[in-house]
Formats: C-alpha cells, structure tokens, sequence
C-alpha cells in the first residue's frame, strides 16, 4: 500500500515537471548496457567511460542548452535483453541508444534500431556503438543509424601484427586461437590475410567455444605440437587467461598478440607468465603523456580510478558525439536524427592518442591505436602488480584505418 | 603417441577436478533427493576462502582451513534454510538452493570485485614435474589429481567400512527407518551436507589457484558438475568418478583430433555430398569439444536414464 501510495506520488511529481518542461525536453541518451550477470564486469567499464563522457558534453552547456540525460537499461548480456531494453529505452524518449560489451548484443540492436527507423520515418533513433568489434557491423549490418565509435576486428588485428613485426615479437609460424563467434571469426580471418603482406605462415587455426573450456591444456598441446612461435587471440575474459596461464605451466614458448589482456584482472592473476606479450588497444596513459596525463588524472577525479580497459574507447566515443552535437541545432521536437548523422559524418576531435573521425562510407571511426607490451617498466601499472603496459607503438588514425568492406550497402 | 599420452593424462586431471566437486552433489542428492544449484557456489566460496586465508597462514593452512570454513557454511545452510524448507517439498528446496547460488554469487562480487582475483600456485609448487614431447607437465596438475584421488579412497572407505558410512547409506535409502532403529536422521543429514559442502571447497582452495577465481567460476564449473552427477548416476560416488573421467578423457582427446563428420561419411560413399552441404558436417572434432559432454549426457538419458552407476530411479 505504502509502495502504491509512494508510485502515485511519484508519477504526479513527474506529471507535473513535465508539463513545465514540455517545450524545451532534454535530449535523452539510453544505455543499453549489460549491467548484471557474468558479463557485467565489462558493461560496468563502459557504463563509466559514457557516465564520464556525458559529464563532460554537460560541462559545456548539454544540447539545446538543456543537460543531456542518461537512461540505463540493464540488457542481462544477451540478445534477448537487449532487444527488449531497446524497446523500454525508445519508449521512454532516448533519441540515442549507446552499447558496447559483446559483439552478439550489437547486432542484435543495429538490426533492432534499423527496423525501427524503416517504420518510424522523421523520427528515426541513433544507435552508438562504442564496443562491438566485429566486422558484420560496419560489413553486411551496416546502415545509415550505426556508428562504431571503436577499432573493429581489422584494425586491432593489423595494428598489432604491425607493431609485433617492429618490434621483432612476430615470429614466422602463427597459430591463430579464438572464440567460435562473431568476434573471434573475424579475428582468426584478419590473421589468415595479414599473413602474406607480414611474410608469416599461420601454421593451425582453433575455433573453441566461448567461455566454457576450464583446462587448455589440450589446447596448449596442439598449439606445442604445431611448431607455432606465435599465438594470435581475439580470447577474452576466462578464455583468454587460462590459455595464457596454461600455456605459462606448460612452459610453452610462444609470444602472444592478444586484444583484450588490458582487461583487469589478467596482469595480477598471471603474473610473469605475461610478461613480454603483446596487446593493441585504442589507449595507453604512456602514449603522448602529458596530453594522456591530463585526461587520466582529470578521469580518476571523476570516476575515482584511473582509465583502464574499455574505458578510454568509451569515452572517446562520447568526445566524438559531443563534437557532433555541437554542430546541430534542436528542432522543435528535439533532436532530428538525420542532422546529427550528417554531423557525426563530418566530425572531428582530437583524443590524447591523436585525431579521431568518422568514415562516411560505414560509419566505422577512424582512430589511433597504441601496440603495447607486458613489462615492468611501465609507469602505470596493472592490478597492483609491477607490471603494467608500454607502448611500443603509436599507429595513426590514417595507418591504423581498413578499407572499406564491399558487403556494406548503406 | 606422446601427444595421445599427453591428453589422457591432460583429461584425467581435469575428471578428477570434476569428481572432487561432483563427489559432495552427488552425495547430498542420493540423500536429500534434491539437486543443490548452490553447491558450485561452495567450490567457489573455497577459492576465495584460501585467497583470504593465505596471507595470513600460508598456502597449505589456507587450503586446509578453507574447505573447513566452507564446510561450517553448509551446516548452517542446512540446518537454517534447507531444513526449514524441506516440509514444503523438493521444488522450493531445488529453488531455495538455486537463490542461493544467485545470493552468493552477488556478495562474492561485492566483496571481492567483478574480476578474477590474485590467487595463484605458491612459487614452490610452480615446477615442471617432467617433460613430455617439449612441454613441461607441471607438478601441480598431479597435486590435484592427488588430492582427488585421496579423496575418493577416503570416503569411499568411510562409506563403505564404517559404523557411520552404514548408517549414512542406509539413511539415503530408508530414512524413516533408520529414524526408526533410533538414529538422529536430521543430524546425519546436516553432516553429510556439509561434508558434501567442505569437499566442494576443497576442490576450489585446489583448483582455484591452478585455474583462476573469479565471481564466475561457480557458473563455469557448474553446469559440467551437474551433467557429471547425471551421467554418472545420481547418488553414486562410483558413478560419478567414471563420469568425471569419461568426460575429461573425452574433451581432451576430442580437442587433439581434427576428425569431421564428413570423413566418417567419406567412408561409406557420401564424403562430396557431406562436404558440399557443410554446416555441422565440416565441423572438427575440436571445435565441437566442449560440447561433447551434454551429447553423452543425451546418450546416457536416452539409453540409461538412471546413469551410469545409477540405482535410484
């Protein structure tokens, strides 16, 4: 009864400030996120890059000159959730839908929000992606509404193949291991093309099942058996630590070019047995230093941690779209979706790592990625432990970028 | 012949880190009848338990210590929640244990954090215990197959060569009974429930630092335990060894072998076909490996639905 009471009273108070506030209605921005279950560790990454990125498009007058404001949505990491959020989020008045952990919840909303947009002309919704990396999204999935604020498979394969090769880490014979979806498909295929412009032989390729393997130690002994010197790995979370800590107990001598082993948790679970492998990101606090001091010591005041793992992406995402927005004008019934994807389209900003744009074509980001390495020299380090990551290279926005992929038809 | 060598000994291992965690489900099932969804959260609860613990007494007093602790946990599991619960019939015990597992899952997140933590194999126990073919076979693999091992002979000689194991048996058959003869069931009850806890702990203080622990660790080894104590038989200790093993033995081969659909079919004339229609045909062996498990678990529905070693129907 109390509860009722409580609601009632609620929805008048919330009556009310609507009314008084109909004409000029903030623009509203839904996180679509996975906030519980085994995958949350991820969204909850995400959820601060935005929450810091919104801050910051606020800090400087929101749009319209009213603040923006973030809804969340809890997608419970799978398509299904999603799908259903996204309606939730859309009916509650978000003109911008934001995702980023799982390649999986991505497709599923980009074909969720371009369906919505075929039947809701002239009021059409914006979904940003600022996680998903697999190719299909700026591939086959591609339309007008999509924007990759991130490296997609392409990108973080070849920019970390690059900087292994410089560095002398890329040997001749790559064994190619990775997670049978989406993501890990589109890794394993970058590989098997990069193979011949970087003078390798990709010796095996394994597809495994997503999260579910507890021993790679079978694994560990194929890749042995292959003569492979060499381990590329789109792995992450579990996946990706377990083969390294059993590749680690079996003594297997072999360099790893990973994706994902910035994720926390990984440097102070292995320990040693990471030392000297390699991962590419779109971020490292050593690159360009004192522009990334700023941004990282003015992020830990905001969130209370300095950035790490998917956080920098998520914020760059948000510089991007703050640019954008600067560009457009609110219409009388707010945000004209069309406006911002032209603004969007013709956007630029300057991150700590370099410029950062949007390729009209696919809508696919053109950003900087930085190559690092497991050391102990390096200044900031990981989970406490006294290893942390150096960058060992700095790739453009314009060497970094991929050409566009022929099965997109915006 | 290494490489085959090298995956049996790779998959027994692994069987053995199964049996020690289905070893307590399936006890506690043949007794109580019901299927405890908690009972991986034990396994984890024990790794995070040692991670705590071994700062402060080392790592052999922590993995000691912690099954312990987790085993004082399932007594009071039993004796305040399930207990309350049994009257009203299997299906709110089945949900009190699956909340349970939910609850558990949440605090260790609270306490500890989203990621995997920093347990880890002590220095003195990261060696390599010989090498085979070029790799190194670390010694603490054969700790834990040990350690399973010394398990299984225990209790099986407990259960099968004591005064208690008798009455243990003959309460999971007959409970009324052996109520009857004049033995404190509910306490017999309560005992195996958190011995059944303390092991799944102990696999965890194990396992955990060969492996990694992280607030989904329950979750991973969960649904294979569960498949283990069906294949095997529900209730049966033997069973659920043979299971374990089946089911190490035959992912870790399964990962070595690149055999496909379609060389089988080539065999009796239909390999063009089975290539041209591709899809699950063209698929590996190993690609397919984790999923081998739940396909024996179908067989034995199919053709043994009381499992392998299963005498309860």
């Amino acid at each position: 009864m109390a509860i009722r009471n409580l609601l009632r009273g609620t929805a008048a108070v919330a009556l009310v400030c609507c009314a008084g506030a109909a004409f000029a209605e903030p623009l509203k921005i839904g996180l679509v996120e996975t906030l519980s279950g085994p995958q949350a560790s991820t969204g909850l990454f995400y959820r601060n890059g935005v929450i810091y990125g919104i801050g910051k498009i606020n800090a400087e007058g929101g749009f319209g000159g009213e603040p923006v404001e973030l809804l969340e949505y809890d997608n419970q990491g799978g398509p299904v959730g999603a799908a259903d959020r996204v309606r939730a989020a859309i009916s509650d008045g978000a003109r911008i839908i934001i995702q980023g952990s799982s390649s999986a919840v991505a497709g599923q909303i980009t074909e969720d929000v371009r369906k919505y947009n075929l039947r809701n002309k002239g009021n059409e919704v914006l979904y940003i992606n600022v996680g998903g990396a697999a190719m299909e999204l700026t591939g086959a999935k591609c339309h007008e509404y999509h924007f990759r604020m991130t490296p997609n498979a392409d990108i973080i394969v070849n920019a970390l193949l690059d900087g292994m090769k410089e560095n002398g880490a890329l040997g001749e014979n790559v064994y190619a291991i990775n997670q049978n979806y989406s993501w890990g498909v589109d890794v394993q295929n970058s590989t098997l093309a990069s193979a011949e412009r970087l003078g390798f032989t990709v010796v095996e390729e394994t597809l495994h099942e997503v999260n579910k393997i507890q021993d790679f130690s079978p694994y560990v002994a194929r890749i042995k058996e292959s003569g492979a010197d060499t381990v590329i790995t789109g792995n992450w979370s579990n996946d990706l630590l377990l083969l390294m800590k059993s590749a680690g107990g079996a003594g297997l001598d072999a360099r790893f070019g990973t994706a994902f082993l910035d994720q926390p948790g990984n440097i102070g679970n292995a320990g040693a047995i990471a030392e000297g492998h390699f991962v590419a990101t779109s971020f490292n606090p050593e690159a360009n230093a004192e522009k990334s001091k700023a941004f990282v010591e003015d992020y830990k005041s905001v969130i209370g941690h300095y950035p790490t793992y998917v956080e920098p992406q998520g914020v760059f995402g948000m510089m991007l779209l703050k640019e954008a927005l600067k560009a457009v004008e609110p219409t009388e019934d707010g945000l004209k979706a069309a406006d911002l994807v032209v603004a969007l389209e013709n956007a630029t900003v300057e991150t700590p790592m370099g410029h950062m744009s949007m390729r009209a074509e696919d809508h696919q980001a053109r950003l900087p990625m930085v190559v690092q390495k497991v050391s102990r020299d390096a200044v900031y380090k990981a989970d406490e432990s006294e290893f942390g990551f150096v960058p060992v290279k700095l790739v453009s926005a314009e060497d970094a970028e991929q050409p566009v992929q022929d099965s997109c038809k915006m | 012949m290494d490489q085959i060598l090298f995956a049996l000994l790779n998959g027994t291992i692994y069987g053995l880190l199964l049996f020690m965690v289905s070893a307590g489900l399936t006890l506690i099932f043949g007794m109580m009848g019901v299927l405890n969804f908690a009972h991986a959260s034990f396994y984890m609860l024990g790794a995070y338990f040692a991670y705590t613990l071994e700062p402060f007494v080392g790592f052999w007093f922590a993995i000691l210590l912690s099954p312990i602790v987790v085993m004082g946990l399932g007594v009071c599991v039993e004796r305040f929640i399930l207990r309350r619960v049994h009257a009203f019939g299997h299906a709110h015990e089945l949900l009190v244990t699956f909340g349970l597992a939910v609850v558990i899952a949440e605090l260790v997140k609270m306490v500890y954090g989203n990621f995997a933590v920093d347990y880890r194999v002590p220095a003195e126990l990261s060696f390599a215990a010989f090498t085979l073919s070029g790799l190194d076979y670390p010694i603490y693999r054969l700790f834990m197959g040990g350690v399973a091992v010394t398990m299984f002979i225990t209790i099986y000689l407990l259960l099968t060569r004591t005064r208690v194991g008798i009455v243990v048996r003959s309460a999971i058959y007959r409970p009324q009974t052996v109520e009857a003869l004049g033995h404190n069931v509910p306490l017999v009850f309560m005992g195996v429930f958190g011995i059944g806890a303390g092991l799944a702990g102990l696999a965890g203080a194990v396992a955990g630092a060969f492996y990694t622990t992280n607030p989904n660790m329950a979750l991973e080894l969960g649904v294979m335990v569960f498949v283990v104590v069906v294949v095997g038989g529900l209730g049966s200790m033997g069973g659920a060894m043979a299971a374990s093993l089946l089911i190490g033995i035959t992912n870790s081969l399964a990962v070595g072998s690149d055999l496909r659909a379609v060389d089988v079919l080539s065999i009796v004339g239909l390999g063009d076909w089975a290539e041209k229609s591709g899809g699950l045909l063209t698929i590996s062996m190993s690609s397919l490996a984790a999923t081998l498990p739940f396909f024996i678990m179908l067989l034995v529905l199919m053709l043994r639905p009381s499992g392998l070693m299963g005498e309860k129907e």
